[in-house]
């Protein structure tokens, strides 16, 4: 845009609103963080004390030597599972949408026509049922029970699918004129010129994966097996009235490793929302 | 050249019987049955998981849900639709399924508006947008548990900083979370601040994408911006909106981490108890499968009418 206009009355109104929606989203991770410095004995009092003059390091010290807690565990946990299911579903779906995009097969249509009737039910009605399967399997507190259940991802395929639609066919059929096997078309050819797409749909995948709560609360047990969020509500509920300092401090040190993905692969990220949601957009 | 024939054309192989080594071996070499096979190899790894956990799952859980089921039974006994009935005529769900709806609404309508507005804004391209956006999205990407932690503390009624504020303004102090009248408003305050990046990054691609012409014809036309926003941007934004409001109220029709978090599972009393957290406890405290099998099945119902009234209105896309 033009780099020397000046700002009129107008544009000024909305920076004022754009600048005031920056502290109220920023606000709460930076009190908290402030408050993560200071002692019980502050925290506790009325008025509260915004920023402090004596700040300590008591509860991040905490954070690590509690028996109870295992933040670095449980991030360990968290991102060893979400980067495995990620790749899964990756490798997964992008074969499956491979075959629906441009092979022809008998059952085709029909069972592209199951696939998209089962994004009408939602997640909750297998949520029992999997459980159940996964104790019979001796897999509850184990990763695979937090790994291989939402591998069957229908939106990838269907997205990916439409990806693949849209890369022209020629180079495929010269690659197969050359002697280039199915596999080598889909693994030389589609997978690298669709990494944009996979780069957002990994995005999506495993933002998904590392903040579920409710499925690796109920397929773990043991306290070295929870994953971040489960690990949160573990503090939380442990520590949450008595010392909050320590549980501001835990749930910050969460936030440093994903705000730090985030401010690095940032453009990656929003390109992938508009992506993933199928709106299309630059 | 032609040694022992003169024919020029020659003979196309005549079509074994099919049920013979000779016509299976026939059938494998045409290309479209070796196609066919690659796709088959090809689809496999997701089929299998497609029906282990997806396909069975499904079916395992129409079926428990006409059972009273036994975690560590052997045999499960066929009650019918009672699960179903006994669901309906119990206070507490329709209790869960209330707050569930108006929280998905405030949440929905609040979030709606907020991104709207701020994707209205950055539409214009002024210097700093992309700062902005990523700012802005940036709380969608923290887990539930940081949101709630960070927040149950600012809306702490004693030492809270935002009661802090009001009484520094003169106002009464608010029981964020502690109130029965207040807690749904407030978490959906909460998760109005922690999910609007998502919608508004959706509806600046929608807005991006309305083509640049019809404002220009507008404006020569005279249009006042209200007249431009009522008459061109609304209604090619339906679809987004549609899009944006239907997907954003089934995803928070299935809050769960929310009050599991800031108000100890649903409380104070039952006044912030969601359909979730019903079928968490139905399943995993009560241990009664078939019975939580049939709240999971009523809620899929729920949320395939919402789906459905999106198709109907989606299907008819305005066209430009």
């Amino acid at each position: 845009m033009s780099t020397t206009k000046r700002l009129s009355p107008g544009d000024m109104v909305l920076y004022v609103v754009l600048i005031l929606m920056v502290f109220v989203v920023s606000f709460p991770l930076l009190y908290a963080t402030s408050q993560s410095f200071q002692t019980n004995q502050t925290l506790y009092r009325y008025p509260p004390t915004i920023v402090t003059t004596e700040p300590t390091l008591q509860n991040w010290q905490n954070l690590f030597n509690r028996e109870d807690l295992m933040l670095p565990r449980w991030l360990a946990n968290s991102f060893y599972v979400a980067t495995s299911h990620t790749l899964l579903v990756l490798l997964v779906t992008s074969l499956a949408a491979y075959a629906f995009a441009r092979l022809k097969f008998p059952g085709r249509n029909v069972l592209f026509f199951l696939l998209l009737a089962t994004l009408m039910i939602p997640g909750q009605v297998t949520l029992i049922p999997n459980y159940l399967v996964l104790r019979d399997l001796k897999m509850l507190n184990t990763p695979s029970a937090m790994i291989l259940p939402g591998v069957a991802n229908v939106t990838a395929v269907f997205l990916l699918r439409q990806f693949f639609m849209s890369i022209p066919t020629e180079l495929e059929e010269a690659a197969i004129i050359d002697g280039a096997s199915r596999f080598g078309v889909y693994w030389r050819i589609v997978l690298p010129l669709s990494i944009p797409a996979l780069i957002a749909l990994a995005i999506f995948v495993f933002q998904a994966n590392w903040n579920d709560l409710l499925w690796p609360l109920v397929v773990t047990s043991q306290v070295e097996q929870r994953t971040l969020p489960v690990g949160l509500s573990i503090l939380n509920g442990s520590y949450g009235t008595q010392e909050r300092g320590l549980v501001l401090a835990g749930a910050i040190f969460s936030t440093i490793p994903v705000l730090l993905v985030y401010l690095v692969f940032q453009r990656w990220i929003i390109r992938g929302v508009t992506f993933t949601s199928g709106f299309g957009g630059r | 050249m032609a040694q022992h024939t003169t024919r020029l054309v020659p003979d196309k192989p005549a079509r074994p019987a099919l049920l013979s080594a000779e016509g299976l071996r026939y059938l494998l070499a045409r290309p479209s049955t070796r196609e066919a096979l690659v796709a088959y190899v090809f689809l496999t790894p997701f089929f299998i998981f497609f029906i282990v956990f997806v396909l069975r799952a499904i079916v395992q859980a129409g079926y428990m849900s006409l059972h009273d089921w036994k975690v560590l039974g052997t045999t499960q006994k066929f009650i019918g639709l009672q699960n179903y009935t006994e669901l309906l005529n119990d206070d507490v769900w329709w209790i869960a399924l209330k707050n569930t709806a108006v929280f998905a609404a405030l949440t929905v309508a609040g979030t709606t508006a907020l991104s709207l507005g701020l994707a209205l804004i950055l539409r214009r391209n002024l210097r700093g947008t992309n700062f902005f956006r990523s700012a802005f999205y940036a709380p969608s990407i923290l887990s539930v548990g940081i949101v709630a932690i960070c927040w149950g503390w600012l809306m702490n009624t004693d030492f809270g900083v935002i009661n802090y504020a009001l009484r520094s303004l003169g106002l009464r102090p608010i029981n964020w979370t502690g109130d029965a009248a207040v807690v749904i408003p407030a978490l959906s305050l909460v998760t109005i601040w922690w999910g609007f990046g998502f919608p508004m990054l959706i509806m600046l691609a929608g807005l991006q994408n309305i083509p640049e012409q019809l404002y220009e014809a507008a404006r020569i036309d005279g249009a006042n911006p209200r007249q431009v926003f009522w008459y061109i941007t609304l209604p090619l934004l339906r679809p987004t909106l549609l899009f944006v409001t239907v997907t954003g109220f089934i995803a928070h029709f299935q809050v769960f981490g929310q009050p599991y978090f800031m108000t100890n599972s649903g409380g104070p009393g039952r006044a912030s108890y969601t359909v979730i957290l019903y079928l968490y406890e139905a399943a995993w405290e009560a241990f009664r499968m078939g019975f939580a099998s049939s709240v999971a099945f009523t809620l899929a119902i729920i949320l395939m009418i919402i789906t459905l009234i999106q198709f109907f209105f989606i299907g008819r896309r305005v066209e430009y």
